[in-house]
């Protein structure tokens, strides 16, 4: 085994809540919690989970776009949590993120010519005369044409938009990309797309990806790990084909079997889950998916489970060697609407090429 | 493996920019003008503000030199004389030569007071807004000034220095900084929330950039419309100060103190009041006008 490019351990991120005039802290969101996860070169990562549940967190406590409260994160042999801030503006080159909305990321008072040759002049990876066909290289590189550098965001649309997000991030050449849900504000032509490209990229320049999603589908499609995340914590962590064919947490089995089918025939397979997500201001003790899941028992309400090996995963669940028995595993990973689904991305790849 | 390595993925023939003829620059102007109102506005602006700086060379007389015929109406009306086109005031003095060396004056006032309060008013409204630990102490410090009227700050300051133009200028100028500060800090708080922000920081942005290239280039245009706004209330408060003896000193002439001089031959010779506020009324106009457009024109997205 190679050493990984990315290394984090026990990454925590919570913030305080700070209440009246004084500004006390009367409570604290618990966002991340003890998050430990090592990435190789090349690799993609998808972590998901449900809204709230700390993956955007996650992504930006990583690259430190939010301080982290506890824990390491390594990228080599460059301890990122120890950078003061001057290394780590000079390391942010080797670490970029490509953000969820792509109308929101881009500075709408800058040509795109100038958002791709900002980080290029910045790490001194153009100078100023070279910076015109570096960056003329860059956007053919994300399929967009060369007279769109001259043009300010708002006259693109929302995939253009991302593609451009996407060049800006592949500026400085990269070796890790957090990808905050890159795809979920286009439609799905378009998130074909942006996938297909992604993947492209990865190929071609051996970048490795933290993807976080919450869209199962596209997960299976690029990802080659998966980490599922619940109320701040890693609850499942598996390859991506181990994970869809062998869920050990009740909670990645209902995230499956939750996962939105778009054929309205297909028998549902419905795993009751019953409540919301508990606040992360109050976890509840024990497990802290007790409160909703359907095989609870008393060990479960006191007993935090750590996150352990249990065949080639790694779960946080008391029952997880016995799970698999149970009734819930009817729900095949293989249901046809996620096939019919991977079909589609696979046909929009095959016709883009 | 670089990304300088990579061919180019295959690509469909370039189209040609439809755009890409028309330099960004003359877009600008393009869009400025496209509105005959603000059009317009400008172009007045520019001549008023031309016959200001050229006021020695075109003035007909000395605006100063008093003449034997007082209260001499504008040319248009029956006793008046294309010798003195907008006649002459209580003392015989030219009107158009003391309003084109009064316009000099009102202008120059109110753009160096505006500027000082623009440019001190928006660093710290930024600043505020970039970094919310001073924030508390710079709104504070703000809301101490905020309290003192622009009159009475003129007051205190020509009491401390005499009157003159200097001590409004000055006067005006601190006036304006909370109100700006205040503009600027909430503008700048918006613009600090969005996710580029964010994106220049995962670049590795110093603050410096940051601020520079992204929060005072997409707080900009908002402040300017401020500005343009405050431009015709500083003219005004200027115009009030020099009214009540406090700017100018004469025999000098400034708009706002010739409207005053006029007010004691109202009955007889309303035209020496009414000329020079006319005029102050048509730049404040002129400027709100052309505030509104320029706001149009910084901002790309409002361009079609």
């Amino acid at each position: 085994m190679t050493t990984p490019l990315l290394t984090v351990e026990g990454l925590t991120k919570h913030f305080p809540v700070r209440r009246g005039i004084l500004r006390r802290q009367v409570g604290t969101v618990q966002a991340v919690t003890d998050v430990s996860f090592a990435l190789q070169p090349g690799e993609t990562l998808a972590v998901v989970g449900e809204s709230g549940c700390g993956k955007s967190t996650l992504g930006r406590a990583i690259l430190r776009l939010h301080e982290p409260s506890a824990g390491r994160v390594r990228l080599r042999d460059t301890d990122i949590t120890a950078l003061d801030r001057p290394q780590l503006r000079a390391a942010r080159r080797h670490m970029q993120i490509i953000f969820q909305d792509p109308f929101g990321s881009l500075n709408p008072r800058m040509t795109v010519r100038e958002t791709l040759a900002e980080p290029l002049l910045l790490h001194g990876l153009a100078t100023p005369r070279s910076v015109r066909a570096e960056v003329d290289r860059l956007i053919e590189l994300c399929e967009l044409s060369r007279w769109h550098a001259e043009r300010y965001p708002h006259e693109f649309s929302g995939g253009q938009r991302q593609r451009v997000g996407i060049a800006r991030a592949l500026a400085t050449r990269p070796a890790l990309i957090v990808c905050d849900e890159p795809v979920s504000a286009l439609d799905v032509s378009v998130q074909a797309q942006i996938v297909n490209l992604l993947q492209d990229l990865q190929r071609e320049l051996g970048i490795a990806y933290v993807f976080i999603s919450h869209d199962l589908g596209v997960v299976r499609h690029i990802a080659t790990r998966v980490a599922v995340m619940y109320l701040g914590r890693i609850v499942e962590e598996a390859a991506t084909e181990a994970l869809f064919a062998r869920p050990r947490h009740p909670y990645t089995r209902t995230l499956i079997a939750s996962a939105p089918r778009p054929d309205p025939t297909a028998a549902r397979h419905r795993v009751p889950v019953r409540g919301g997500t508990p606040s992360a201001m109050a976890l509840p003790s024990g497990c802290a998916f007790h409160p909703r899941c359907p095989l609870a028992i008393d060990r479960c309400r006191t007993e935090r489970p750590e996150l352990r090996r249990v065949g080639q995963s790694r779960a946080a669940c008391h029952l997880a060697e016995t799970v698999e028995d149970n009734a819930i595993s009817a729900v095949s990973a293989d249901s046809p609407a996620l096939l019919r689904r991977l079909a589609i991305l696979e046909q929009a790849r095959a016709a883009a090429t | 493996m670089s990304a300088t390595d990579i061919p180019p993925a295959e690509m469909p023939p370039p189209v040609p920019d439809p755009q890409a003829t028309v330099p960004a620059r003359r877009r600008w102007w393009r869009a400025l003008l496209a509105d005959p109102t603000a059009a317009l506005a400008m172009l007045v602006l520019a001549a008023i503000a031309l016959a200001a700086v050229l006021a020695p060379l075109i003035a007909p007389h000395d605006p100063n030199a008093n003449t034997r015929t007082v209260m001499l109406p504008p040319a248009w009306s029956e006793r008046g004389t294309w010798e003195h086109l907008l006649g002459t005031d209580g003392q015989g003095r030219d009107i158009l030569s003391r309003v084109l060396h009064g316009t000099r004056l009102t202008l120059l006032i109110g753009l160096v007071a505006v500027g000082i309060g623009g440019l001190v008013g928006s660093v710290l409204g930024l600043l505020s807004a970039m970094y919310p630990r001073i924030d508390p102490w710079v709104m504070r410090i703000n809301d101490m000034l905020l309290s003192f009227p622009a009159i009475l700050l003129g007051l205190a300051l020509v009491a401390i220095s005499g009157p003159g133009v200097l001590p409004v200028i000055v006067a005006l100028g601190i006036a304006s900084i909370p109100d700006c500060a205040r503009i600027a800090r909430s503008i700048g708080i918006g613009v600090m929330g969005q996710e580029y922000i964010e994106a220049g920081r995962a670049v590795g942005l110093s603050d410096w950039a940051i601020l520079r290239r992204y929060l005072l280039r997409n707080s900009i245009s908002s402040i300017m419309i401020f500005l343009s706004l405050r431009f015709g209330q500083i003219i005004l408060i200027g115009a009030a100060l020099s009214f009540l003896g406090l700017g100018a000193r004469p025999p000098a002439s400034e708009l706002g103190m010739m409207a005053a001089q006029g007010r004691d031959f109202l009955l007889f010779a309303p035209h020496i009041a009414a000329i020079p506020s006319v005029v102050i009324f048509v730049i404040v106009l002129c400027a709100n006008i052309t505030g509104d457009a320029l706001r149009d024109v910084l901002d790309p997205r409002l361009q079609s």
